[in-house]
């Protein structure tokens, strides 16, 4: 009988592991029919960047200040400007080469202007290489349903930047003077929303 | 001929039958007509087999299987069949011609001549053969032959190494499936399939039920037979690639595809005849309990290949000879002592 224990216990293993595998068969398929079904990607998932825009006047927010261009390891953005009559920045062509961008989002956060985001598109697979370098139009275009929140942070900011500014010179702040300070501050912000 | 299905059948029997032609040329349109009749229920059986295991194979892993052609991919195994068609017939240069052209037509043929004993329901079986059991394991010999005639003629290691290793397997299978079936021939005192499904009309008169270890014998040999998992090494994928088969392409793979469908399905049948009854069954119409049975078999021989490892050669050979056998043989010594 101690011989044949063995064999039992190994009988009773593979009743175990039949009974394992039929649970796995009338359990639900985790399978995801792709082109009809798909995953919802999480809100901050970094996937193909792009330009964004206002949403009331359709303009681009970038300012051209390229730094973003900077920020990226990979060179993948590609900004091309020339200084405008009133001294601004004017954008002629921005590019962003999806074959080597690594969606490591730091232009994202290198950006003041709400101007360049990642988003959690994903399918933009082509068929040659030259393809996945999107233009300027491309880049908005794609960027147009992404929803942000346009940031308040420099309207906030600049009265008490500009209170320790003029504290600094040392001369007392009239009212008129803080109102230009604040003006010429928020302008660049202004300016990158609304231009 | 005991084809009585419909009277149409008999209807056009009998008009060949007028027509005044010479009794050879009747017989010989007859037999004609019933073997293009087994030979399309077997496309039928293989076009349903391979959506059946693919689907269940996607479901044991908790996939979904063929999804996109026709509902839930019923339609997968034809569109593989025209694709297989259309396929180029490599032959590659060093193979011996003549073996490697007919190893899949043997293969095919042996598997689907023993479907000419299997009672598929009540009146309905091609032919009754007086000693149909043996028939059948004796046809089904020559698959080996034609997997040894696969693997050598490749001219190719894998293909050999498949080739001998099936044979071993089939050849010492062989054996104890044919000792499990004889307890119940030794109970039944006849070879023929229709007299042995005569003999269990009753549920409790089921072999499964009067010698459940002889069907565990036999349901253990029958998957080893039919090269499957967990005894799949003939074409173990992961050391062999595809075993026997590895030179063949387009339609000779298809013969060799459907054979092993084919031989699947066989073995399933021949366990629902010999153990489950055959055709018995209430309400449900005679061959549609047939089938559902041996369909039962089929599922339970995929479940098999979803929970096992594979056996490594050694110990499918031992388990074979040293368990299966003396097993076996106690249950013909039992089975000849109860139903003498």
């Amino acid at each position: 009988m101690a011989y044949n224990l063995p064999v039992f216990r190994g009988i009773l293993n593979l009743l175990i592991g039949l009974q394992v595998t039929l649970r796995h068969l009338f359990s639900h398929a985790v399978t995801l029919q792709y082109p009809t079904e798909r995953w919802t990607m999480p809100e901050r998932s970094r996937g193909v960047v792009v330009l964004l825009s206002n949403k009331e006047t359709g303009e681009l927010n970038c300012t051209a200040c390229i730094l973003c261009a900077k920020a990226c390891p990979c060179a993948a953005i590609m900004i091309e400007r020339h200084r405008g009559d009133d001294k601004k920045w004017k954008i002629d062509s921005f590019s962003v080469d999806n074959s080597i961008c690594c969606y490591c989002g730091l232009c994202e956060e290198a950006c003041n202007f709400d101007a360049i985001a990642l988003t959690p598109k994903y399918e933009f697979s082509t068929y040659d290489k030259p393809s996945l370098t999107y233009d300027m139009h491309r880049l908005q275009e794609l960027g147009r349903d992404v929803a942000y929140t346009p940031r308040v942070k420099k309207a906030a900011a600049a009265p008490a930047a500009t209170a320790t500014a003029t504290t600094e010179e040392g001369g007392t702040p009239t009212p008129t003077t803080t109102k230009a300070a604040t003006e010429t501050q928020t302008n660049p912000s202004e300016k990158g929303e609304s231009t | 001929m005991r084809l009585e299905l419909s009277p149409l059948l008999k209807i056009i029997g009998d008009w060949i039958t007028s027509l005044g032609l010479p009794i050879w040329l009747v017989d010989l349109i007859e037999m004609c007509g019933a073997a293009a009749m087994v030979l399309g229920m077997a496309f039928l059986v293989i076009l349903f087999l391979v959506w059946w295991e693919r689907k269940l194979s996607g479901h044991f892993q908790q996939r979904l299987g063929p999804m996109r052609t026709g509902w839930h991919g019923w339609l997968q195994t034809i569109a593989d069949g025209i694709k297989l068609f259309q396929k180029e017939d490599i032959i590659p240069k060093t193979v011996d011609r003549k073996v490697f052209y007919w190893a899949p037509v043997i293969c095919f043929a042996s598997s689907f001549a023993a479907f000419a004993c299997l009672p598929w329901g009540k009146n309905l079986w091609p032919t009754d053969l007086n000693i149909g059991i043996l028939y059948i394991f004796a046809i089904t010999t020559f698959v080996v032959i034609s997997l040894l005639m696969a693997g050598w003629s490749s001219n190719n290691k894998y293909a050999l190494l498949g080739g001998m290793r099936s044979a071993a397997q089939i050849v010492s299978y062989e054996v104890p499936l044919t000792l499990s079936v004889l307890g119940v021939i030794v109970a039944t005192q006849s070879l023929s399939m229709v007299a042995i499904v005569g003999a269990q009309e009753k549920v409790y008169n089921w072999f499964i039920f009067r010698q459940p270890l002889g069907f565990l014998i036999y349901l253990i040999a029958a998957t080893a037979e039919t090269n499957r998992a967990p005894f799949d090494i003939p074409e173990a994928e992961q050391e062999l690639v595809a075993g026997f088969n590895i030179e063949y392409s387009g339609m000779k793979f298809a013969m060799f595809f459907m054979a092993e469908f084919l031989n699947l399905f066989l073995v399933s049948a021949v366990a629902v005849t010999l153990f489950l009854g055959g055709w018995h069954g209430p309400f449900l119409p005679s061959w549609l309990w047939f089938l559902l049975k041996a369909f039962f078999i089929v599922f339970v021989i995929i479940w098999f290949k979803w929970t096992y490892p594979r056996l490594r050669v050694d110990q499918l050979m031992e388990f074979c000879w040293k368990f299966l056998l003396p097993l076996a043989f106690l249950n013909l010594i039992v089975a000849g002592f109860l139903f003498r």
